[in-house]
């Protein structure tokens, strides 16, 4: 398994980089992970879907659908884009410490 | 760059050494816009230290280095002991026979590998020849599990080690192949080598353990658990489709309802639940043809009844026998008449005719696939049409296990001619078709650098084949739809077409065929495809 160190934490991750061991996470990580993309600060929008997401994740097993995300938090598609460079699904749910997504989506 | 030459022995070179590289600049070359190289993601240092690395370059796998000589041992052990499984027909009671014909009758003509997409996009390199990793498994086969098989060997009759170097090369090289079976179809003899290359990936998976993590651990074995690989437990099924319900019911202006559990339905629709998440419109498109067409049917919301999916057809028959049978059950519990497949052409290929094998008695309940169900609905007289509506280039692909595998060519060509204006076919197409490239399960693997692969080596012709297709009509400024009923397909166009720009470049956007049913109805007064990004 790979390990990778963020804001002074050693996490397991696969290899793209997701955390395996979701409790761990804290909201220092989730700016290391921003950073790690080049966006040095994590605005209110920032938190208003990570939060969501990692909620969502927690009380449901799965990553919410994107459908749901746009709707729930009031960010169109581009927007997301604009927030996270790679996407809802490979940076904001990276940033939100949940695995990547799997099973034909 | 000189091409490489490899003998079949070089499988069995010392554990480290990477047997071949991909190059850019050999592969088949693609038309402008996308003819500037990209080069291709690397293993990083810490990964090469990690990881097994002695194929291709690239890692699908990701399989640990072994801790020691101890560790490679056992494996090599399970690996010969698996050989000799395969040849019996108490462990081998799926593919034992088809297996025997294929090892026994090839006539080294080499007819397959021009029909193979991988070995052509890659510039024909001897790693990817179909018969590469087939002859050497038959070498094997002949030499560790037959009598007298090491002497043999010994006298010339194609002596390959087993080592760790061809235990793990072979494995890696088995998720190389899309299990597309062009090559079958153009054998001579019959021989199949995907078949071969799936009993491969068996052997590693029930005897070794080794299976990739998409497929087992965060495929099947997640399934069986909680009801789907995508982790979709019932209630969030039932959830998410509520609100697509609602969602889709503001967004087309019709009202869409989609119905769960209802005993004695004609018939029970098997989605994949993928589908729910990433492309709900071809969900929701069933709900309302099924609904307007008046037919009896539900979904199920018992594990894994809202899933059609089955990766155990992909490497493993245990698994693969596990959910035929639950995806049964539940139907009969139902007391539906019959299941209906949704556009997943490996759950095709599992319940309609590899189910066959596996299903007796009531639980042999009938099958029926997506494209004639389609059909059925839109030819029953029940729904108005305006096929003006779709007036924008369209083209089909081919799902392997649908057209190929099962020889369902024509349903949908018939839907298509009637409701798209400007529906045109690729070349070739119809049981000659490419595949997209991620078959066989590849399309939901995408560990390490493997995407990379599948993007620019497995997937190469049928990009091009795509770009062909929408030749007279080339720039973004015209939206284009390729329709591809089959949801592993759908996949690995979505990242096909993200890694090449396709819709910025070329205004191609990929989806199914009920999308486009639905979007020529009369009755739907919004369009329900739209270029837009999702």
């Amino acid at each position: 398994m790979a390990k990778m160190e963020l804001a002074g934490v050693m996490l397991e991750v696969d290899e793209h980089g997701f955390m395996q061991e979701t409790n761990k996470w804290n909201e220092d990580i989730a700016r290391a992970y921003g950073a790690k993309e080049g966006i040095n600060e994590l605005t209110e929008e920032h938190w208003t879907a990570i939060n969501y997401l990692r909620n969502y994740y927690l009380a449901n097993g799965i990553c919410p659908m994107i459908r749901r995300l746009i709707k729930e938090t009031g960010f169109s598609l581009k927007k997301l884009y604009d927030l996270f460079p790679e996407g809802p699904a490979n940076s904001a749910c990276k940033w939100s410490g949940v695995p990547k997504a799997t099973g034909c989506v | 760059m000189t091409k490489k030459h490899l003998k079949l022995t070089d499988i069995s070179k010392e554990g480290d050494v990477q047997l071949d590289e991909v190059n850019i600049d050999e592969l088949i070359p693609l038309p402008p816009p996308y003819d500037k190289n990209e080069g291709l993601k690397q293993l990083t240092d810490d990964q090469k230290v990690r990881l097994v690395n002695n194929l291709d370059g690239f890692s699908a796998l990701a399989l640990p280095k072994p801790k020691d000589k101890a560790e490679e041992n056992k494996y090599i052990g399970q690996f010969v002991a698996g050989l000799k499984k395969l040849l019996s027909k108490e462990n081998n009671w799926t593919f034992l026979q088809p297996l025997l014909l294929s090892l026994d009758y090839c006539a080294r003509c080499q007819t397959c590998s021009d029909a193979c997409t991988v070995y052509t996009a890659s510039g024909k390199k001897d790693i990817y020849r179909p018969t590469y990793r087939t002859e050497i498994f038959r070498r094997l086969i002949n030499k560790y599990a037959k009598s007298g098989g090491k002497l043999r060997a010994a006298l010339g009759a194609g002596n390959i080690e087993i080592n760790w170097g061809t235990i793990s090369r072979l494995y890696e090289l088995s998720y190389r192949c899309t299990l597309c079976r062009r090559c079958a179809q153009i054998c001579p003899l019959g021989v199949d080598n995907a078949l071969i290359t799936r009993e491969l990936r068996k052997l590693f998976s029930q005897e070794l353990g080794w299976a990739p993590k998409e497929l087992h651990e965060k495929g099947t074995v997640l399934q069986l658990e909680v009801g789907s690989p995508t982790g979709m437990r019932p209630a969030v099924a039932i959830d998410n489709i509520e609100f697509l319900d609602e969602d889709f019911t503001e967004s087309t202006g019709i009202k869409v309802a989609t119905p769960w559990d209802k005993e004695g339905a004609d018939v029970l629709l098997l989605h994949s639940a993928g589908d729910i998440l990433s492309f709900p419109a071809s969900v929701i498109a069933f709900t309302v043809l099924c609904n307007a067409a008046g037919i009896s049917w539900t979904l199920s919301s018992e594990a894994p009844g809202y899933d059609g999916v089955n990766y155990g057809l992909f490497y493993d028959d245990i698994q693969l026998a596990r959910i035929v049978t639950k995806h049964a059950q539940i139907a009969r519990k139902l007391k539906v008449k019959k299941i209906v497949m949704g556009e997943c052409g490996h759950e095709h290929k599992a319940l309609i005719t590899v189910a066959d094998r596996l299903l007796i008695g009531d639980l042999n309940i009938p099958r029926q696939d997506a494209m004639s169900f389609l059909e059925d609905i839109v030819f029953s007289g029940k729904i108005k049409f305006d096929p003006s509506k779709n007036n924008f280039p369209v083209t089909l692909h081919d799902p392997c296990n649908v057209v190929r595998n099962l020889g369902i060519v024509e349903p949908q060509r018939r839907i298509l001619r009637y409701l798209c204006p400007q529906f045109r076919e690729m070349t070739p197409h119809g049981v000659d078709n490419y595949c997209c490239g991620g078959g066989g399960g590849l399309s939901v693997m995408s560990d390490v650098n493997f995407t990379d692969w599948k993007v620019n080596v497995s997937g190469r012709m049928k990009f091009i084949q795509i770009l062909e297709a929408f030749a007279d009509q080339p720039g973004p400024e015209v939206g284009k739809y390729l329709c591809a009923p089959c949801l592993n397909c759908k996949l690995q166009f979505k990242d096909m077409f993200k890694y090449y720009g396709a819709r910025e470049k070329s205004g191609i956007i990929c989806g199914g065929l009920a999308e486009l049913i639905v979007n020529a109805m009369v009755d739907v007064k919004k369009p329900f495809i739209t270029w837009d990004e999702e």
